[in-house]
């Protein structure tokens, strides 16, 4: 059976580009999954450090899914599943310019609803819809990435659409 | 198209633009875009791929990091066991040596200063060699016998008093009730609660049962027991009896005997039924053995 050289982690120029490609995806999912109090950074940097480790035993085909997997591990051992309370930039975007008090008061309102909201979605909720409303990651991508079927990832996103209103409406 | 509909192609960005129109004339549009794009707000703090690959391929090529871990363990056992050997040396420099004889024995030993201690039987005495330049101290308990090698004061600590010398040979006996010393040669200094008494050579101290009692000049040139010999001089006689005890590791029942009366005499340390006759004749007493450690005294 012919082996291919190129199928081999260890080599550190295709490590790179491996890490290039998912670290970034990694790191964002484990934000939008479990809060930034865990450093998801920190957890990115080990699981691909555990990847070079076993480089000879993960296919290029199965990292992704290896260094994922190995990450929300390293965060679940860590995490007694706390409330996962994100924070938003207090900058605002460019498009609120001329604002009024009343206007900075609900809109400072609105935000806190927002993200009291969002911590009350489920783990599986937040990350798809965070990922395609802040990343604009298209249903098929996220599916990939997370190893479920589009119409899960559909039906996730939609669904933590439909709470976030209800949850905002209500409070 | 239905609402949901709308809404599912518009969350997969996949609207076409007759869509879009359908959408924006949406009831609900203005409440969407303002959460989605609120929602934008909440945006992952920003990921530096490049340093973050940096710090991975700067661990993964750092078996620097193992070696200095494994540098650092080794030096951390070196110094455990020097730490550990230190704090030995340490103790057993600063601890005192103790040197005890059982009954039946005598032993002689040397001080750092070359001054010489006979012990007697059943006697411990202690001291400090690290320290033995700044003072010349040892504890005594049971019966030594001295020869101080000139220097600063040398002193003998025990339960009852201290003795003090210059360098002289004398004998210290402590026993319960005793407590006796002889000077040979010199001079020692002998303190005894608040007592101060000096003793030139042939002086004697003794102190029996609390008082001090007088004697008469020694004239012997050293104690009688470091020639295996015991001398009493109007000693009570229960003095006599456990010093014989201890020169040959015995007991000694004594029934319906005086220990108090005054017992002049010697006794040889290393024949037995001699030794006891030499105690028992002069006071018409009979002893007889109960078994191989037991003596019974009785009167005749």
């Amino acid at each position: 059976m012919e082996k291919n050289l190129n199928e081999n982690i260890c080599e550190e120029t295709l490590f790179a580009s491996i890490f290039n490609k998912h670290a970034k995806d990694l790191n964002n999912f484990l934000y939008y999954k479990f809060g930034e109090a865990l450093n998801p950074a920190d957890k990115v940097q080990e699981a691909f450090i555990k990847l070079w480790e076993n480089c000879a035993k993960v296919t290029p085909s199965k990292a992704k899914s290896y260094v994922f997997t190995i990450a929300n591990n390293l965060m679940l051992n860590e995490t007694a599943h706390q409330k996962v309370v994100l924070k938003y930039q207090k900058i605002k975007p460019k498009s609120y310019t001329n604002e009024d008090p009343q206007f900075i008061m609900e809109e400072g309102q609105y935000m806190q609803k927002l993200q009291n909201a969002l911590s009350k979605l489920s783990d599986a909720q937040r990350t798809a819809f965070l990922m395609n409303r802040i990343e604009g990651k298209k249903h098929r991508e996220i599916a990939e990435l997370l190893g479920i079927s589009t119409k899960a990832v559909e039906k996730r996103i939609y669904s933590a659409l439909k709470k976030l209103r209800e949850d905002i409406k209500e409070i | 198209m239905k609402h949901e509909e709308l809404i599912k192609k518009w969350l997969d960005n996949d609207l076409s633009p007759e869509e879009s129109k359908a959408f924006e004339a949406l009831d609900d549009y203005q409440e969407l875009i303002k959460l989605s794009d609120n929602v934008k707000r909440f945006e992952a703090p920003e990921f530096n791929k490049e340093v973050a690959l940096n710090a991975v391929l700067q661990k993964i090529h750092s078996p620097e990091i193992t070696r200095k871990t494994r540098w650092t363990t080794h030096v951390m056992r070196i110094a455990a066991v020097l730490a550990i050997s230190l704090s030995v040396y340490y103790f057993s420099t600063t601890l005192n040596t103790n040197i005890s004889t059982l009954a039946a024995q005598k032993t002689t030993i040397e001080l750092p200063d070359n001054s010489q201690v006979t012990l007697n039987a059943g006697s411990s005495l202690s001291f400090n060699e690290s320290k033995w330049s700044n003072a010349r101290d040892v504890a005594l308990e049971g019966e030594a016998f001295f020869k101080v090698a000139k220097g600063e004061s040398f002193n003998v600590m025990t339960a009852d008093g201290k003795v003090t010398v210059l360098g002289t040979e004398f004998n210290v006996k402590q026993r319960s009730g005793l407590f006796e010393v002889i000077c040979y040669e010199g001079s020692v200094q002998v303190t005894h609660e608040t007592d101060q008494k000096i003793l030139k050579a042939g002086d004697s101290f003794l102190l029996l049962d609390g008082k001090i009692i007088a004697k008469e000049k020694e004239t012997a040139l050293g104690p009688s027991w470091i020639n295996n010999e015991s001398y009493f001089k109007s000693m009570p006689f229960a003095h006599v009896i456990h010093e014989f005890e201890r020169q040959y590791n015995v007991t000694i029942e004594t029934d319906n005997i005086d220990l108090d009366q005054l017992f002049t005499g010697s006794f040889a340390h290393n024949e037995q039924s001699l030794a006891l006759k030499s105690i028992t004749l002069p006071l018409n007493l009979k002893y007889s053995k109960k078994d191989n450690s037991t003596i019974v005294l009785t009167r005749e």
